[in-house]
């Protein structure tokens, strides 16, 4: 059995996937605050996901989505990961973000269609990654209107999906891309997908505590003020 | 006795520790002073991500150097509150998945009350009643402790804490991070007279502290000498500021030790580390006839032993019932 979850995205989102079946699904939107809710719900739903599957005994494997999204979301969902495998000695595999929301899209999407998996990234920007029909790359981060050139592809024709898709709709309805009903479930990551991707990877995918590392994308601000004051 | 692994990250120092009572059975601290020294103080991203870099290694540390499994271990205890916000999180949710995983209690704990309750661990507990000077990067205090676990704010500064005053003033004076040392060490070869600073609240009998007054009279002497002459005094400058925010520290203290009966008083957090604080206020204490209890340095800095005696006096969560605590950066 695996149990995985996200917060890379303001969803917090928790499964049990047993073979094709899904014993356990949960998700928290954000609050009435708009903020996401990772930091005080996500252990509770998977204290219940784990209850659900019979015990903490019953995990071969916990699937955590590294991102990339939110670096807060990314850092509570990777602690938890990391403290739970610590103590009870499950491996934990680190599955991207924008692979499992291209993995729902391709649920709806069908076979045939690229689809793009798109997060939020802030300051005007996305993280993306592209399914053309042989799972989601490595994800890109980029203004909306620059996806087709950074993903190397051209988009038309793609079903895009995502907190970030709903968000720049326009500019990405622009190149081309069909994007569901902002309401639509294909736009909130499934964990039941962070969990699946995770049973297809290579035995020796998962790993104990510090294996898992976030996919960020992006230095702090900090750095990179430094670098420009140290060039100048 | 009961076994406590406690996790601090409230700020840049990756802490964990093993405490059986008040004994410390391991006490790791991975400190990322030298991480942010380029950035001239700390970088809450920076420190973040370092924190869930090394989380999990420093909780393995403390356990194996405490000759312990987790499975010995009777509780969990947690820096909650206050502090980075991203840097408290990652503790938090470790400690609290390790403590839901193995359905252990969980025990929140305030900075603060870790600082001062660094007093009562052994080899040397200090018994009550003493009066605490807390005075570090974060945070600048001075406690009342009538009896162990408690202690009452006799005052605490109204804007920046001492050693990010000395931070700030190194930053000003081109010296490095962490500013304490490289100001002490700079103010050696100093007139600590040659620059009046200001006395901040020295008549209003409050035992509050302030010292951004202290910052910006410190700007400006740098803007009046300009950037070769502020070279050439530098020693002076730092001397000067050190000897005021010593000064502030040791008059507050003073008047707390008038105002009461104290049997001791405990001098904690880094800036206890300064030479001429702990000159000045070993030189009060004898004036007045009363033991100076100065925390090894260890204990000082933050540290996740302390936080493991403070919750000896604090309440114990049962599984599952913190299972949706937070952090709180206030
Ligand atoms: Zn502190």
């Amino acid at each position: 059995m695996i149990l995985g979850f996200d917060t890379a995205t303001p969803e917090t989102t928790v499964a049990v996937v047993h073979g094709d079946e899904v014993l356990f699904e949960d998700a928290a939107g954000p609050g009435p605050d708009g903020r996401p809710v990772a930091g005080r719900a996500l252990l509770g739903m998977v204290d219940e996901a784990a209850a659900a599957a019979g015990g903490w005994d019953r995990i071969a494997t916990m699937a955590v989505g590294r991102g990339p999204g939110s670096f807060t979301g990314l850092r509570i969902a990777i602690s938890t990961a990391r403290a739970i495998s610590q103590a009870r000695r499950i491996p934990v595999a680190g599955v991207d973000s924008t692979a499992a929301l291209a993995a729902g899209l391709r649920e709806r999407a069908g076979e045939g269609r690229p689809v793009v998996g798109i997060v939020d990234a802030r300051r005007g920007e996305v993280f993306a990654a592209a399914d053309l029909g042989s799972g989601a790359g490595e994800p890109v981060v980029c203004a909306p209107g620059d996806l087709a050139d950074a993903l190397g592809e051209g988009l038309g024709g793609a079903v895009a999906g995502g907190d970030g898709a709903v968000r720049f709709r326009t500019e990405i309805e622009a190149i081309g891309c069909e994007i569901p009903a902002d309401e639509d479930p294909a736009n909130r990551l499934s964990a039941r997908q962070i969990c699946l991707l995770a049973a297809k990877m290579e035995p020796g995918g998962a790993h104990f505590p510090a294996g898992v590392t976030p996919k960020y994308m992006r230095r702090p601000d900090a750095e990179r003020w430094l670098e420009r004051n140290d060039g100048s | 006795m009961t076994q406590i692994l406690a996790i601090e990250t409230s700020c840049d120092d990756t802490c964990a520790a093993v405490l059986d009572g008040p004994r410390i059975l391991s006490n790791v601290v991975s400190s990322q002073a030298r991480l942010h020294a380029r950035f001239g103080g700390i970088v809450p991203e920076v420190a973040s991500r370092r924190h869930l870099e090394l989380i999990n290694p420093v909780i393995d540390a403390a356990l194996e150097d405490a000759g312990r499994d987790l499975d010995a271990i009777d509780a969990i205890a947690v820096t909650t509150k206050p502090g980075l916000i991203g840097a408290l999180l990652v503790g938090v949710n470790s400690a609290k998945s390790l403590a839901a995983a193995t359905a252990k209690p969980l025990i929140p704990v305030d900075h603060l009350q870790g600082h001062v309750a660094a007093a009562y661990l052994e080899p040397d507990p200090i018994e009550p009643p003493f009066l605490a000077l807390i005075a570090s990067g974060g945070h600048t205090l001075l406690a009342e402790v009538r009896e162990e676990g408690r202690f009452a704010i006799a005052g605490q500064t109204l804007d920046d804490a001492a050693g990010e005053a000395l931070d700030k003033a190194a930053r000003l004076l081109g010296l490095g991070f962490p500013g304490g040392p490289a100001i002490q060490r700079e103010a050696e070869d100093g007139d600590p007279d040659a620059f009046p600073m200001p006395i901040a609240m020295a008549h209003d009998g409050s035992l509050d502290f302030s010292f951004s007054g202290l910052k910006t009279a410190l700007v400006y002497a740098v803007r009046d000498l300009g950037p070769e002459r502020t070279r050439e005094r530098r020693a002076d400058l730092a001397a000067s500021f050190q000897a005021a925010v010593v000064g502030q520290l040791v008059a507050k203290l003073r008047r707390a030790l008038d105002l009461g009966e104290w049997r001791s008083v405990a001098l904690g957090g880094g800036v206890a580390a300064n030479g001429p604080l702990r000159d000045r206020t070993a030189a009060l204490c004898e004036e007045r006839g009363i033991a100076l209890k100065l925390l090894p340095f260890e204990l000082c800095t933050d540290n996740a032993a302390m936080i493991g005696s403070a919750a000896r006096f604090a309440e114990a969560i049962p599984y599952p019932r913190y299972l949706e605590l937070d952090a709180a950066a206030r």
